[in-house]
């Protein structure tokens, strides 16, 4: 692989407890366009990180903050997790993420990759790929004779990828027990769920992709079918048994 | 789920359905051993299944024929299958496209050697990303 051969920049930065890739694939960005959006990751971090004594999520589950004194994303963010917790019939959750109190931190990385996105396009950026700990956003093209093609990631071997989906715009997020344990529970049973190696989505919002991808992944072996009546949004799902289920219109090669 | 698809597999086996080519492959081998492999796609008549409402269920066959000299061996396989999960409350029906995980590995080991750029995986932190095939790529596409 010739390295020079690609266009653009790249940076890798570890921002919220994640690495966070952008890959910029325009030869005319302007010079100072990846610190602005590693300043702007790092502004979210500020703001929402429950590790942080100094944040306003930190500040309203100890009682120093009231709602209404809350900055407005503050708001915006712990509404639409309201909002996707009753659309996914409680399997989304910003409440029952293992610590006391709010912890809206699953919606707030897809969220912060969108924002991100929306300051690079703004900055007349067109082809770039960023990608948070696994959520992913795609823009325009990855060559100008070649789409982005994103793998994902195989359940069951680290290095091999179990699909590659082929897009243009496009956000995809993906859930599972691999990377970290059994990290999502079904919130209806405290367990692990069962049967589910991972899930994938893939749609127009990354924050609403990740959130989906979480319930569907909770849901055990129930999500396929629950994953097949979203609008707007395909899935993938990856069995225990080996099954491989996708709704009709998922963007794999 | 799998009540449904023990159904639909049924309505399949009782009516031989009309086939549609969907594509054609030569690949030309060595010592006078042609390979060919063809794709078609089955689609069953309607049927009645219950609170399932109309059932219709397509599956794609892959046909495998194997020509050594005047030996010829035909393999066949069922690639896909597209079953229904349930009609939703606009009464459009809802699909579910079933594949086995073997047969996308090998298809992603193929795409593979063309470009991947980016790896969507469950959540990798910073203390994980060193192992992970992001990781790789990005190493390999480094700066």
């Amino acid at each position: 692989m010739v390295s020079t051969a690609l266009p653009g920049m790249r940076r890798i930065e570890h921002v919220m407890g994640m690495p966070i890739v952008i890959d910029l694939r325009d030869d005319d960005a302007a010079e100072d366009l990846l610190d602005r959006a590693f300043d702007e990751f790092r502004a979210v971090d500020e703001r929402f990180s429950t590790y942080k004594q100094t944040s306003e999520i930190t500040r309203l589950n100890r009682g120093e903050l009231a709602l209404a004194d809350a900055h407005a994303d503050v708001r915006e963010i712990l509404s639409r997790c309201e909002d996707l917790r009753r659309e996914t019939r409680g399997y989304f959750d910003a409440r029952a993420a293992g610590t006391p109190g709010l912890d809206p931190s699953g919606l707030v990385k897809g969220w912060s990759v969108e924002r991100v996105s929306n300051l690079l396009a703004e900055l007349e950026a067109r082809n770039y790929a960023i990608n948070a700990g696994g959520d992913v956003i795609v823009r325009g093209r990855g060559l100008p004779d070649d789409c982005w093609r994103v793998g994902i990631q195989h359940p069951a071997m680290d290095d091999k990828v179990a699909a590659v989906v082929v897009a243009g715009d496009l956000a995809i997020a993906t859930s599972g027990a691999y990377a970290r344990g059994d990290h999502i529970i079904d919130p209806h049973t405290g367990g692990p769920p069962a049967g589910v190696l991972s899930v994938t989505i893939t749609g127009p919002s990354l924050a609403t992709a990740d959130a989906y991808a979480t319930a569907a992944f909770a849901m055990g072996t129930a999500g396929p079918a629950w994953t097949a009546r979203l609008r707007g949004y395909e899935a993938m799902t990856i069995l225990a048994d080996g099954r491989v289920l996708k709704t009709p219109r998922f963007p794999s090669s | 789920m799998r009540r449904n698809l023990t159904v639909v597999l049924a309505v399949v086996a009782l009516t031989v359905p009309s086939a549609e080519a969907m594509a054609a492959v030569t690949v030309p081998k060595a010592a006078a051993k042609k390979i060919v492999v063809s794709m078609k796609t089955f689609t069953g008549s309607l049927g009645r299944a219950d609170r399932w409402g109309d059932v219709q269920v397509t599956i794609v066959v892959k046909k495998t024929t194997t020509t050594t000299g005047t030996k010829k061996t035909v393999k066949r396989h069922i690639e896909s299958i597209k079953v229904p999960v349930y009609p939703d409350h606009t009464g459009r029906s809802v699909f579910i496209s079933e594949q086995a995980l073997p047969r996308l590995i090998q298809e992603a080991l193929q795409a593979q050697s063309t470009h991947i750029y980016i790896v969507s995986g469950a959540t990798y932190t910073s203390d994980a990303f060193g192992q992970s095939l992001q990781a790789a790529i990005t190493k390999e596409k480094a700066w």
